[in-house]
């Protein structure tokens, strides 16, 4: 293990930053989120390294709007101008296990077998996850119930594993890539050190066999007690690291004009909208109960995992906290 | 009289168990315990076994008028709790022509003033929070209207709104302001939870649900996103009963509330002095036509 004392941070992120484009999480307003580095070097963000962020790093590989590509009329004919490759390495500072793991989720649906998506490929062949581990979990954390390893983060999306050893970081390399990029930095030390002591999370469940019940429970009564108090906002899909659903639309100006990948929610009335006036999700029940679905079933049946990663987030920013793990203990208990 | 939160409480549970058992209402909306202290949430009674459900603490911040709506066509007679704002909202969907009065019951419940679940997720446990903000420049902790009422009223606390909020955005020059509300509207994901959980954004259909009419793009960027802002905050204008939960909500916490202000001190002084929501005869300043109003742009 390599080490760098608390104090010393700032310089290695200086160092990052001079050979990578580097993204670290931030409080920029009230925000937390993650942003290039020159935000907090330039004081418009503090570095928040106390909890996870409220904007997931989803962003950072499907980010809320996203040019496609660019177009334009030039008589009769249509050109169309590729959108640019990323021009450097990042480094992605910070990232919690959970969202590793979420990335693992997106990784199943943009890195398909059958299609990878280029600008998503593009954005994950060309960052490197340094994921640090949680010592303290917040009271709205369920990441363990939901099979995250809170000692290692997801291997095939961290680089580095980083620990908070108290007084100071210790950097694990986990990929050829993360080990390169730690071996390129000065002022770390080597040795050995003790992984710290992680505290329990107070939501504790277990979630065996989710999936196979909820099969059965299209038409239950459940939804009708769950969905009444939901506002049909975006709050939750928008801020969870794995609701990946997006809308692509044209903005226009003149002759010219963008294609535009933007994120879309399933709890919006626009989303199932068909041509022709039908909606087959009309109301709260029928929207809500798909979000559910999507994560706790149809997605373990089509990857084998589960697209909740316990990280909390709409616990806690939930307009009418709609919590979903005590909707996930009533199934288990049905 | 019931007074304390436990009394009033129990007070609730049992005007919910008689009007659901004998029929008078098909459903009672009120607030059980969320997933951590400092969170109410609304829950649905059907059944009298299962009034226990119902709470009342610091934290019932979210106004229940607003759930009424999904019920206008239906066949439910529903009863809502309802504090001092959520009275003024309830008075607004009738003038708005929302929801029915006829088939609603409103049990009023005067309110000490809600406390910050904002702050209270950023403090340590077991330390003093404080009031949220919009219930600190409360006027009208008191049910405005009511079918039923438990309690006895409270004194309000605050007689006059602090606008000094909104005089130091009004101080600051043109670039200033445009750099503020730049830097806080980069921040909104424009999740919409802030007009979802409006009282005053109650239209059927609204113009940000229309992406294919070109009117505001599905572009997140700080301009649509004021555009969005501004539009929601002229739309309210005059109808915003100040309950505060717009900003409550937003989870990127854009301040939403100083735009909303800036637009009741405005009509106050175009207008004159005008308290949304605390009666159903006085119609909103931006809703009717008088001839006493000012037109200096005509």
């Amino acid at each position: 293990m390599k080490f760098i004392e608390k104090t010393n941070l700032t310089s290695l992120l200086a160092q990052l930053d001079a050979q990578y484009r580097l993204l670290v999480p931030v409080d920029y307003h009230g925000l937390t989120q993650f942003a290039p580095y020159s935000q907090v070097d330039s004081g418009v963000s503090q570095l928040y390294l106390d909890g996870n962020v409220t904007v997931s790093p989803k962003t950072v590989y499907l980010p809320q709007s996203e040019a496609m590509y660019k177009f334009s009329a030039q008589g009769k004919k249509l050109a169309i101008e590729e959108m640019p490759p990323l021009d450097r390495m990042q480094v992605l500072f910070g990232v919690r296990h959970c969202d590793t793991k979420a990335i693992q989720c997106l990784d199943k649906v943009f890195l398909d077998d059958t299609f990878a998506d280029p600008q998503y490929k593009d954005k994950r062949d060309k960052t490197i996850v340094f994921s640090l581990a949680c010592n303290n979990p917040k009271a709205t954390c369920f990441c363990e119930s939901m099979g995250i390893d809170r000692a290692h983060a997801e291997q095939s999306v961290a680089d580095v594993q980083v620990y908070d050893l108290g007084e100071r970081y210790g950097f694990e390399a986990v990929s050829d890539k993360g080990q390169a990029c730690l071996n390129a930095l000065n002022g770390m030390t080597d040795g050995e050190a003790k992984l710290p002591e992680q505290k329990p999370q107070s939501i504790s469940f277990d979630a065996q066999g989710l999936p196979e019940k909820l099969k059965e429970m299209f038409d239950h009564p459940i939804w009708d007690e769950y969905a009444f108090k939901c506002l049909n906002c975006g709050t939750c899909s928008y801020i969870c690291p794995t609701c990946h659903c997006f809308d692509i639309n044209n903005k226009m100006r003149g002759t010219t004009g963008l294609k535009l990948r933007t994120w879309d929610s399933c709890m919006f009335g626009e989303y199932t909208q068909m041509a022709g006036g039908h909606q087959p999700r009309p109301g709260k029940k029928e929207r809500v109960r798909n979000r559910f679905l999507h994560k706790l079933q149809y997605f373990n049946e089509k990857h084998n995992m589960s697209l909740c990663v316990g990280c909390g987030r709409c616990i806690a920013k939930c307009p009418v906290n709609m919590d979903i793990t005590k909707f996930i203990r009533q199934v288990i208990a049905e | 009289m019931p007074n304390t939160f436990a009394e009033i409480q129990n007070e609730m549970r049992n005007i919910a168990k008689e009007l659901l058992e004998s029929g008078e209402a098909t459903m009672v909306i009120g607030w059980e315990k969320g997933a951590l202290p400092y969170q109410s949430t609304p829950v649905m009674i059907r059944s009298a076994e299962d009034v226990d459900k119902l709470i009342w603490d610091e934290y019932c911040q979210q106004n229940l008028s607003t759930y009424l709506i999904d019920y206008i066509y239906t066949d439910e007679k529903v009863a809502i709790f309802a504090k001092g704002c959520d009275t003024r909202a309830y008075n607004r969907l009738i003038q708005d022509n929302r929801i029915k009065a006829e088939k609603s019951i409103v049990i009023g419940v005067p309110c000490l003033g809600m406390k910050n679940a904002r702050e209270a997720a950023k403090l340590p446990e077991g330390a003093e929070v404080p009031m949220a903000n919009a219930c600190k420049e409360c006027r009208y902790p008191n049910p405005v209207t009511f079918d039923r009422k438990i309690g006895e009223d409270v004194t309000p606390w605050c007689t006059e709104r602090d606008f000094s909020d909104v005089e130091a955005i009004e101080a600051l020059s043109a670039d200033e302001k445009y750099a503020f509300w730049q830097s806080q509207y980069t921040k909104c994901i424009r999740c919409y939870a802030c007009r979802n959980i409006c009282p005053a954004c109650n239209c059927t259909s609204c113009i940000f649900d229309q992406s294919a009419s070109g009117w505001c793009s599905k572009d997140v960027n700080a301009s649509e996103n004021q555009f969005y802002g501004v539009t929601r905050a002229f739309h309210v204008a005059g109808r915003c009963i100040e309950c505060g939960q717009c900003e409550m909500v937003c989870p990127s916490e854009v301040p939403i509330m100083l735009m909303n202000k800036k637009f009741i001190k405005d009509i106050d002084s175009l207008f004159g002095a005008h308290e949304a929501g605390i009666d159903i005869d006085t119609p909103a300043p931006l809703s009717h036509f008088s001839v006493s109003d000012p037109e200096e742009f005509m």
